[in-house]
């Protein structure tokens, strides 16, 4: 059944008690959110569902039914296509009906923040982390589940990406009949074996270059083949699907065969390939692809990506890239002489440094590097061995000062953030 | 002369943790000592060249390391380097495919591996994840701190033939007893990744030593040093490694 958002639907009237626990929650949480802001640690969205969820640990499985919902998760690119999707269903039945969790908090404390202080918006356009989403899918049928890819983050924490797909799969398997349409990246091996449990697929070719993280066939553990860009278990028991969107340089086709010209404000191809996923998933929302594009141009730097912050006399773009395939898509994207490189090792940012050796530093000879962050100094050893001039600047406020030139900042996550509030962005 | 040949061994499969940077460790510490080296990367289903002088093996998921033995098995080029004189740097689960068995899988099925080190691995009672210190015993008798990142599934022991790299400080390290890695001739298997010679020149130039038979200039880049210092004292103040 496609959803049909022409109609608005009631989002369930919560029972009394649930409501009363939900206030609560919501009033204590509140003053904590702020608290943590004012401390300046952490997002303070988070922090409140975070409480939330502890006085109301039912809180998503009363939140998320009576909504249409869009999930979209994947390793990469999930909160820019959040952001994309959600502009593009707000430009189709308007921004007041529309709630998302925009700051990129997308645990379940991040998703039922959202949606609590949003009772009224019946549809819900959900970041949705890759551990979540087998509940997103039992607790709220969503009408449609963007799935973008897998690549491997936090080793330290998630073993093998693997068992992440393998959730994913059990869970489309279960829902079955009521399970979501799933917008699928058919470039992606293991996205394709999870997503095959589903009743409904759309898949997306979405020309996507990064391989190093699928080698073997999810489903048998043979080496998979690539030829002419298209990769295939030599046992055949898993094959690219064909897709019926695709991406084409700048533009996206449609089934009908129909070229449209994204123009997005978000750079690069990686980001057409998001697009992409999510025009089809607004089209399956049944929004039409001329006011879904318009909306997706309505985003410029989604939860500060791409954004320009001023630090002082220095103006500089922040990119964020937290694995080895983020950083494949931002270096290229930098342009500055001066290049600004943030690496740290908190917990979100993965404790274990070593990905520094699967990014291909090297490309950055020729121009000065500043290495900073808690991590610094690991980044100066693998920028010794790429035998790239740079120089170890570990305060992030001091390395980011004093630039003429505009410069170009990638970071991962916990100093993008940082970033961000140092620029005076959030 | 032609180049010290460093032989990436199936990275696709054994490379997900940043183990090529072994490679580019390896030779960047060559060519700097003006030594010509060169880096060959090895898929499954291409034929290893037979005349490398260093093989690397690096960190992998289960299935890959079967795919691995198997590839390897078939392929038969790395016993003859290794009957020619080179040396192997396996590293996480290329160090477990190194030994005589190890286990896959969530019902801990015992798979064959090279037979290259006299090492068993079996699943282990925790999972050993975070920063490993400990203490190498370099060929000439004395000592040096071996810094990195150990993320494994598995405790190996070792048989007679295989001596223990080091005594661990901090963390796991081979798991069963306070060693860690192991070496058997000029196979030399380890825990840590991150990836280990970026952290550990000495190390690395000792691979280089086995693959040569000749010592090597020394090398002094201050960077490295810091690094050293810094992930040192990181590990501080994490406990001692716990008796178990
Ligand atoms: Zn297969």
């Amino acid at each position: 059944m496609p959803a049909d958002l022409t109609i608005p639907r009631s989002p369930h009237r919560l029972p009394a008690l649930v409501r009363a626990r939900l206030a609560v929650a919501l009033a204590v949480g509140s003053m904590a959110g702020a608290a943590s802001r004012v401390a300046g640690r952490g997002s303070g969205a988070s922090i409140r569902g975070q409480l939330m969820m502890r006085i109301a640990p039912d809180a998503l499985a009363n939140l998320l039914p009576g909504r249409t919902i869009a999930s979209v998760s994947g390793t990469n690119g999930k909160t820019t296509t959040t952001h994309l999707l959600a502009a593009a269903v707000k430009a189709a039945v308007g921004a007041d009906r529309v709630v998302t969790n925009a700051d990129g908090a997308n645990l379940h404390y991040g998703i039922a923040s959202a949606l609590a202080v949003a009772p009224g918006r019946d549809v819900a356009i959900l970041e949705t982390d890759e551990r979540v989403v087998p509940d997103v899918v039992r607790l709220g049928r969503p009408a449609v589940l963007v799935l973008l890819n897998f690549s491997r983050d936090q080793m330290d924490r998630n073993h093998e990406i693997k068992s992440l797909g393998r959730g994913w799969r059990d869970a489309l398997s279960r829902a079955g009949a009521d399970g979501p349409v799933v917008i699928a990246n058919a470039d992606d091996p293991l996205v394709t074996w999870a997503a095959r449990s589903a009743t409904k697929v759309v898949w997306v070719d979405t020309a996507t270059s990064w391989t190093q993280d699928a080698s073997l066939c999810p489903e048998c553990g043979t080496m998979l083949t690539r030829t002419n860009g298209r990769w295939a278990c030599p046992t055949g028991d898993l094959v690219q699907p064909e897709a019926t969107w695709r991406v084409d340089g700048d533009a996206v086709v449609d089934p009908d065969g129909t070229r449209w010209e994204l123009g997005l404000k978000v750079p690069g191809a990686f980001n057409v390939s998001n697009g992409a996923c999510a025009l089809a998933a607004a089209a399956e929302l049944g929004i039409d692809p001329e006011a879904a594009i318009r909306g997706m141009r309505t985003i410029t730097s989604p939860a500060g990506r791409y954004a320009t912050a001023h630090f002082g006399s220095t103006t500089a773009r922040l990119l964020l890239a937290k694995n080895p395939a983020g950083w494949a898509e931002a270096l290229p994207l930098t342009t500055s002489g001066t290049v600004v490189l943030a690496i740290d090792s908190a917990a979100a940012d993965g404790r274990d440094v070593s990905w520094l050796w699967d990014v291909e530093y090297e490309q950055l000879a020729g121009r000065h590097v500043v290495a900073t962050g808690p991590r610094a100094q690991d980044l100066s050893v693998r920028l010794l061995y790429a035998e790239v001039e740079h120089s170890v600047v570990p305060d992030l406020a001091v390395a980011v000062a004093g630039h003429t030139d505009p410069v170009d900042v990638v970071a991962t996550y916990t100093p993008f953030q940082r970033l961000r509030k140092l620029g005076g962005l959030t | 002369m032609s180049p010290v040949t460093i032989v990436l061994v199936y990275q696709s499969l054994l490379g997900i943790y940043g183990d090529r940077g072994n490679a580019t460790v390896l030779s960047k510490r060559l060519t700097w000592r003006g030594i010509d080296a060169r880096v060959v990367i090895v898929e499954p289903g291409e034929e290893l060249p037979a005349d490398g002088q260093v093989y690397l093996l690096g960190g992998g998921e289960d299935l890959a390391q079967t795919t691995a033995v198997r590839e390897l098995t078939k392929d038969g080029n790395l016993f003859r380097a290794l009957d020619a004189g080179a040396a192997v740097l396996a590293v996480c689960a290329g160090y477990q495919i190194c030994g005589t068995t190890f286990t896959i899988g969530e019902r801990d099925e015992v798979v064959p591996g090279l037979g290259i080190l006299d090492v068993e691995t079996r699943r282990g009672d925790v999972r050993a994840v975070g920063e490993i210190l400990y203490r190498w015993t370099k060929p000439d008798g004395t000592t040096s701190l071996v810094t990195g990142f150990e993320n494994h599934g598995g405790f190996t022991r070792l048989g007679a033939d295989a001596r223990p790299l080091g005594v661990v400080e901090k963390g796991i390290g081979n798991g069963y007893d306070h060693s860690e890695g192991a070496q058997q001739g000029k196979v030399v298997g380890t825990y840590p990744h991150g990836p280990v010679l970026a952290r550990n020149p000495e190390l690395a130039d000792h691979v280089l030593e086995l693959a040569l038979g000749y010592s090597l200039d020394p090398l002094p880049r201050p960077a490295i040093d810091v690094l050293r210092r810094q992930r040192i004292a990181a590990v501080s103040g994490q406990p001692e490694r716990p008796e178990r």
